[in-house]
């Protein structure tokens, strides 16, 4: 049934520590793991390497069966119908983006002198990412700058943007997506930012997750609120 | 061949806030229904879950922009490009599914604004064919029907309201407790906002909402937020006189030579194009697709579009526009904001709602703190996107920083206006919406001037650092609120509806949405839209369609200004 209400169930899960490639080659896997190192590095905490990120984003490029998992984390869904003819459209042109990227990565590694991106130093990748992107290394948040900004819609496809800023985003997502998209691997990712994430994504379907902790405790509203006048009888 | 169904006595498109609300009172009535929707029919626990990865970034919800695009221009003179502007969940429910679910009342000032500011130049400001005592009593219907928590005595300068809310609000997060500490210090009356959930001791008897914060935009899988589908449409149902269609596209309003509705062609979930007759159409598909509808629907008596004898149909849209300042704390210094916390908000304000001319605009909007975002998508205006900067961002602020948004009252111009795409065309085959806008003078000054305010409360509550986030040369939509395109009023060659949302020139048409605001509130416009919805509804059950009609007379207004 082509209904997103009646998509199928496939029991299908990620292992976070597979070396098994379902889109990428070799060099591909290695390519982008090393530039996805440099985006979420690893310092005092893990980075992109530790989360596999790698697994996640070779997942979602493998075609359509990793695209959303079922509510209750168990499995994914077999989109059908409209909805499964976008989405591989998508995925098409997603497959193209990242081999050539990968390509344009080894190209201009070489013009650093370097063999290929993966076989560069940091500092060297550092520099291609900065050529890739267009734009230089991006510096610390500060607490005593000022900028302003200008409104944008809410919510975060992956579409319609560069290379550089879909990897860019894709690295993100596998870093702190649930870990059920292969990345994030226990949950990782949360850990470094004190994010107390579910234990599963079931545990956020059944109401066993909660946030509640994390709220004020004991308040008074007449000492929160300027002006606070209850009524007093029931009208 | 099209294929006809049986006929019916009221065919609804689209079953969101304002679908939902009429699908109840008429099936209660003991009228036979058909509603609409082109999206699925999704069930809590078996489609939704916390997932940010589907919900924020794979648009589970939101309509999949290569499959239902629109497309978006500045003015009459630049190309229209493809663009989701103000998406709202294509499924049964409609926006009331994803939306965080702030739900004020709006004031009785919001249906007057011509009777006080008059014509202002650029805009085309109108008073609503009703007023604020006149939706009062649907207004308190929606809160103890939905389900709708707020505090009682918080809101200084409300409406008369004939009952109190059905339940308490949440208490308050970490980032609203500062929210409160900052508006007391400036002197500013802050408040529990209005919300579509329940909390413990409410008097629906029905259980308290979720704690997973896992919340704008995304479906609720434990079924504890108030929406359209886990009330009204199972209370229609539950009569024996309802039926839903999802994943059905209505592509056209049938009209008879005479102008008068028939009822809607559409597109079955088979793919096959079939008919359904009724007594009464009503249009709720949201301001936008309303009015796209309407435009298709052409005919001999309506070569313009459905009932467009003034050529008003898709103009004067008003988009609203979700702008907001985020500050940031030092970590050394403050304890945790937890901005991944609260369902979306967490106190909020309707101070600067009234006109005050010191502040250089008229109108004003809602104000109010809110989540940070969960791990994935975290608002930090700027933030960098890569190496050590970009994880030193997220640790140093994730937990520390929040931010105070406001619901920007964009004026009416007929400039601003959907219309029919030339060249772009949706799954069905069929041209899609595209959005004309610019802001007005008023609608920028607004924003600085608000914006800048919310600055002033993020630095008093003890923000290191603050980023305003100002309304840009166009409108986003990201409010994913939409209102105006068919404008209700008593003056039919400015108008397209009737106080009773019904169509000047198609008697048995109504437009439920919305659609038919003459000027946009400074507050989200659901619980306005369900209890407009639910007016219209009462007057179709007990007035139009027992051969009987009506007018509401209006008492003059004082002058106030």
């Amino acid at each position: 049934m082509a209904s997103k209400s009646e998509w199928e169930k496939l029991d299908l899960t990620i292992d976070p520590d597979t070396d098994e490639k379902l889109f990428f080659s070799d060099h591909e896997w290695d390519t982008i793991e090393a530039a996805a190192a440099r985006i979420i590095p690893t310092d005092q905490d893990p980075g992109a390497r530790e989360a596999r990120v790698i697994v996640f984003i070779d997942r979602y490029l493998s075609g359509i069966t990793y695209h959303y998992a079922t509510a209750d984390g168990s499995g994914f869904l077999q989109l059908a119908g409209a909805e499964a003819g976008a989405a591989r459209a998508r995925t098409s042109e997603f497959q193209r983006m990242y081999r050539e990227g990968v390509r344009a990565l080894d190209a201009e590694a070489v013009r650093h002198a370097a063999e290929t991106f993966v076989s560069a130093d940091e500092a060297i990748q550092d520099a291609v990412l900065v050529m890739i992107s267009g734009s230089p290394k991006p510096n610390r948040v500060r607490l005593d700058e000022h900028e302003v900004f200008y409104s944008r819609l809410q919510g975060n496809s992956d579409t319609g943007k560069s290379f550089f800023d879909t990897l860019a985003l894709h690295v993100r997502q596998g870093f702190y997506s649930d870990p059920v998209y292969g990345g994030n691997k226990d949950q990782i990712g949360w850990k470094v930012i004190g994010f107390p994430g579910p234990k599963s994504l079931k545990d956020t379907v059944d109401g066993t997750y909660t946030t509640a902790p994390f709220f004020v405790q004991e308040y008074d509203w007449h000492d929160l609120l300027l002006t606070y006048d209850p009524p007093h009888s029931d009208n | 061949m099209v294929k006809k169904n049986d006929p019916v006595d009221v065919v609804i498109v689209g079953l969101g806030a304002g679908g939902g609300p009429a699908a109840k009172v008429l099936s209660e009535a003991g009228y036979s229904v058909v509603g609409f929707d082109k999206g699925p029919w999704l069930r809590g626990p078996e489609h939704y879950s916390g997932d940010e990865l589907k919900f924020q970034n794979r648009s589970y919800l939101w309509p999949d922009v290569d499959l239902m695009p629109r497309t978006v221009r500045r003015d009459e003179t630049t190309e229209g490009r493809i663009f989701n502007f103000s998406p709202v969940p294509s499924a049964v429910g409609g926006g009331t599914t994803h939306m965080a679910g702030w739900t004020p009342r709006p004031r009785p000032s919001d249906f007057i604004m011509h009777s006080r500011h008059g014509n202002l130049e650029g805009a085309s400001l109108a008073d609503w064919p009703y007023r604020y005592e006149h939706l009062e009593p649907y207004l308190t219907k929606v809160e103890w029907s939905y389900g709708i928590s707020g505090l009682d005595g918080a809101e200084v300068g409300a409406g008369f309201r004939s009952k109190r809310y059905p339940s308490g609000p949440l208490g308050p997060t970490k980032f609203g407790e500062k929210f409160y500490e900052g508006c007391r210090k400036l002197g500013i009356n802050a408040m529990p906002l209005p919300m579509s959930h329940l909390t413990e001791r409410n008097e629906l008897g029905r259980k308290a909402v979720n704690r997973t914060s896992f919340w704008n935009q995304y479906g609720d899988p434990t079924e504890t937020r108030s929406t359209v589908a886990t009330t009204y449409i199972p209370e229609a149902l539950a009569t024996g006189n309802f039926e839903v269609r999802a994943d059905s596209f209505v592509k056209e309003v049938v009209v008879d030579r005479n102008g008068k509705a028939t009822g809607v062609v559409y597109i079955a979930p088979d793919g096959s194009e079939r008919e359904q007759e009724a007594r009464v159409v009503i249009l709720a598909l949201g301001a936008i697709e309303s009015s796209r509808l309407m435009l298709m629907s052409k005919s001999a008596r309506f070569p313009d579009g459905l009932a467009n004898d003034s050529g008003l149909v898709g103009k004067n849209a008003t988009f609203h526009e979700y702008l907001f300042a985020v500050g940031l704390f030092d970590r050394e210094l403050s304890p945790a904001l937890n901005g991944f916390t609260g369902n979306y908000q967490s106190g909020g304000s309707m101070h600067f709602y009234e006109t005050d001319y010191d502040r250089g605009h008229i109108g004003g909007g809602i104000i109010a703190t809110t989540q940070i975002g969960q791990p994935i998508n975290p608002i930090l205006p700027g933030k960098p996107v890569w190496g050590g900067a970009a994880k030193d961002a997220d640790r140093d602020y994730f937990l520390h920083s929040m931010k105070i948004g406001m619901i920007l009252q964009d004026l009416p111009q007929e400039t601003n206006r959907v219309d029919l795409d030339p060249t772009v065309k949706d799954r069905w085959g069929m041209p899609v919406a595209r959005i004309t806008n610019r802001p007005h003078a008023n609608d920028t000054a607004m924003s600085k001037w608000q914006i800048d305010k919310n600055v002033e409360i993020l630095e008093a509550a003890g923000a290191v650092r603050t980023m305003p986030v100002y309304l840009g040369a166009e409108f986003t939509g990201n409010a994913c609120h939409q209102h105006g395109t068919v404008r209700m009023g008593t003056d039919v060659t400015k108008s397209v509806l009737n106080e009773w949302a019904q169509a000047h020139s198609v008697d048995n048409l109504f437009v439920v949405d919305g659609s038919g605001f003459a000027t946009a509130l400074g507050v989200n416009p659901t619980l306005t839209i369900m209890a407009h919805s639910w007016r219209a509804a009462d007057y179709i059950a007990n007035t139009y369609l027992k051969g009987r009609s009506e007018r509401l007379v209006l008492d003059p207004i004082t002058a106030t200004k």
